[in-house]
């Protein structure tokens, strides 16, 4: 992907962002996309401790996601 | 008569149960799926000349093979064919909700849509055209209210035109590219007889769906090589692995359902939104959640001890009453045992762990618990879990028994084992009537509360050693934040009554019968050969009393137990005149520590089978000897 490219937990508290692709296993991945973590898909970052868990707006309602799984999320900031 | 059977499917937190509990109120069976860990809630109702049985298959977000609550919910659908399905949908968050609803409809049994929660909707300035939907979905769309029984009536009759009137399937078509693959090899599929509609299962190979690839290999290997071939060109030109590829198909078709079916207007759910921000803050979120805890246990403990002592002395009252009728003698002593094996069961029930349930209920139908499980999430991580746990540890503070089942939530056996280990280390609520009658009234309440603190650290610790000791992979949370809500009654107390049915079943018979076994030793006089032989252990090791170790053997049955034998053994209430301070805190760490009590070890056999729950209750018992004798050196030197 030439399109610059950052973890999802990069983003800022209030940054948007689409997301690219997820790394990761199977089950992972699966789980993220079933929850419409698909690529193209806009999120919204709304809070992000600095280990814990974020919590994301994404295709009409909250999700919180570990640490460690929203790492393996890739987007790109919308501007 | 007809009888027809109708299942209820949907995502966690939609209201399933709620409309559950509405069709079938009383006539309802929970019971297991058969050799499964999970919770098959089947019900019956009467409405016109149908005998309608109703299954409620547990909450999920998608048909694929993620966890057993997935594949049991298609199997079902695909093999038993239910008569009609009841898809109940939220709709204040549609498009995640059609995403599954897309899934089920290539299970290809007849289907209504629930629209629940729309006054919610309404209030979040979500407007939804139900005719549209109604119309691109191509099966009947019922606005619907649960909490308020809203609408309840009008799903059934739908449900039953349904099945009057022939369901005809809605074609549904997923982009260009996308779909000529999943046609192709539908044709391919034309031979194949197997449950599920053929599309189903083009879809699924193209996913890479193994449960679904071994089903095909049995009958034609051949076509999981065409499949594999057409999957390989979809990710050639998309760029993204198969199951991604077919999830954003399935997306963007919900999402341009909601494009074409809901207009938003004005939100006026500000105060929801702020109680949001401020409970997941990093600094008040923390502060709320502490503060709330700490008032609900002194809560529930003053209202409980209040309570449970008028309980006893009402009990109390009985026995001259007893001794009476059945005049004393061995016999007369015995059956009362029998007696006070039921009574102490209730009045642990009663005032400690009902109050318990339905408080920490309202918070867990509120939302409120799943703000804990996302403030909590890192800590959890740091024993191999993730935030949810902490639900099922929180239920171990009223009682061990349903923790152990309501670790069910976790995702993976993983992490229910570590889940369910942990939990059996919190101190229920009759562990702490006695951590609070012998170290809080005696020694005080700082000391009372210290062994708390490190009951904590000691699940902390062990909790991470058994992270490192077994084996697996560990997920995360992935976790819907919903928006707060008005808690309904209802669910939250029959919520509240199931916990406490796990207990009152598996429990109380247990309770009962080894209380008396107890009583039989006491009156034998064998439990003074039995504190004889315990004395290495009781006296040597930890420091106690010789009198003690009966007191620890009746905690197997109940740990409150162990109070009251050590005031009958030692021959006075007054603990501070036969223990001292050092004493007490070494036996209320032992009571804490030392063995899952009966009840708790029935359900552990329960969920993780005879082995592992041997493997745990031997470990805790040497553990707590082991942490008991250190505590003593320490506090002694």
């Amino acid at each position: 992907m030439p399109e610059k490219s950052m973890k999802l937990t990069d983003l800022k508290e209030g940054q948007k962002g689409i997301i690219i692709s997820i790394l990761g296993g199977r089950s992972v991945t699966q789980r993220l996309t079933d929850m419409g973590l698909t690529p193209g898909t806009e999120v919204k970052m709304l809070r992000k401790g600095h280990w814990g868990p974020v919590e994301i707006f994404v295709r009409g309602s909250n999700l919180a996601l570990g640490y460690g799984v929203a790492t393996k999320i890739l987007v790109k900031v919308k501007e | 008569m007809k009888k027809i059977t109708i299942a209820l499917a949907g995502n966690a937190n939609v209201g399933k149960s709620v409309i559950f509990n509405h069709l079938t109120g009383l006539h309802q069976h929970i019971g297991n799926w058969p050799g499964k860990t999970v919770e098959r809630a089947e019900g019956t109702l009467f409405h016109e000349d149908f005998t309608i049985d109703i299954i409620d298959l547990p909450g999920i977000y998608s048909l694929s093979t993620f966890s057993i609550e997935e594949l049991i919910s298609r199997e079902y659908i695909a093999k038993e064919k239910p008569d009609v399905v009841i898809n109940v949908v939220d709709a204040t968050n549609l498009e995640r909700n059609l995403y599954f609803t897309l899934q089920l409809l290539e299970l290809g049994r007849p289907m209504v849509v629930a629209l629940n929660q729309m006054d919610l909707a309404e209030k979040k300035g979500v407007c939804i055209n139900i005719k549209k939907l109604q119309k691109i979905l191509g099966v009947p769309v019922v606005p619907v209210i649960a909490i308020r029984g809203k609408g309840i009536h009008e799903l059934v009759h739908e449900a039953i035109t349904l099945l009057e009137t022939g369901y005809k399937k809605p074609k549904m078509e997923y982009g260009k590219e996308v779909e000529e693959e999943i046609q192709k090899l539908t044709k391919s599929l034309n031979k194949v007889d197997l449950d599920y509609p053929k599309r189903f299962l083009a879809i699924k190979i193209l996913e890479g769906d193994e449960e679904i690839k071994k089903l095909i290999k049995k009958v034609d290997p051949k076509i999981l090589k065409i499949a594999e071939k057409h999957a390989k060109n979809l990710e050639r030109t998309h760029g993204h692995n198969r199951f991604t590829i077919i999830a954003s198909e399935r997306y963007k078709v919900a999402n341009e359902m909601v494009k074409d079916c809901v207009t938003l207007g004005v939100c006026k759910f500000k105060y929801t939104d702020k109680l949001h921000t401020i409970t997941t803050h990093p600094l008040w979120g923390y502060l709320i959640m502490i503060l709330l805890v700490i008032s609900l246990f002194y809560l529930i403990f003053t209202f409980g001890n209040f309570f449970s002592d008028i309980l006893v002395e009402s009990f109390m009252s009985l026995q001259p009453i007893f001794e009476q009728n059945f005049g004393r003698g061995i016999l007369s002593e015995l059956s009362w045992g029998l007696v006070e094996g039921l009574f102490a069961g209730i009045t642990i029930v009663l005032p400690y762990i009902l109050p318990f349930y339905i408080i920490l209920g309202f918070l867990e139908d509120s939302g409120y618990l799943s703000r804990i499980a996302f403030l909590m999430d890192n800590l959890m991580h740091k024993i191999g879990l993730h935030g949810k746990a902490f639900i099922p540890l929180m239920l171990g503070y009223g009682c061990n028994v349903p923790a152990c089942l309501g670790c069910r939530i976790m995702e993976t056996q993983r992490e229910r084992l570590i889940a369910i280990f942990v939990t059996t280390l919190i101190p229920c609520a009759a562990v702490t009537t006695v951590i609070l009658g012998l170290v809080g009234k005696y020694v005080g309440l700082t000391w009372a509360l210290s062994l708390y603190v490190i009951n904590l650290v000691i699940v902390f610790i062990l909790g991470r050693i058994a992270f490192r000791v077994f084996p697996g992979e560990s997920t995360e949370l992935i976790m819907e934040m919903h928006d707060y809500r008005m808690p309904d009654l209802k669910t939250v107390t029959k919520q509240a009554w199931f916990r406490i049915k796990d207990f009152i079943y598996i429990a109380f018979p247990l309770i009962i019968v080894c209380s008396f076994i107890i009583k039989v030793l006491d009156v034998t006089n064998l439990s003074e050969s039995i504190e004889n032989l315990m004395k290495p252990i009781t006296v040597d090791w930890l420091g106690l009393p010789t009198f003690s170790g009966i007191a620890l053997i009746a905690g197997i049955p109940r740990k409150e137990l162990t109070l009251i034998m050590l005031a009958s053994h030692g021959g006075t209430t007054n603990f501070g005149a036969i223990l001292t301070p050092v004493q007490m805190i070494v036996f209320s760490l032992v009571t804490m520590l030392y063995i899952p009590c009966i009840a708790t070890i029935a359900a552990l056999i329960k969920e993780i089978g005879w082995k592992k729950a041997m493997f745990i209750t031997v470990f805790e018992i040497a553990f707590a000897i082991f942490v008991g004798g250190i505590a003593f050196r320490l506090l002694t030197l």
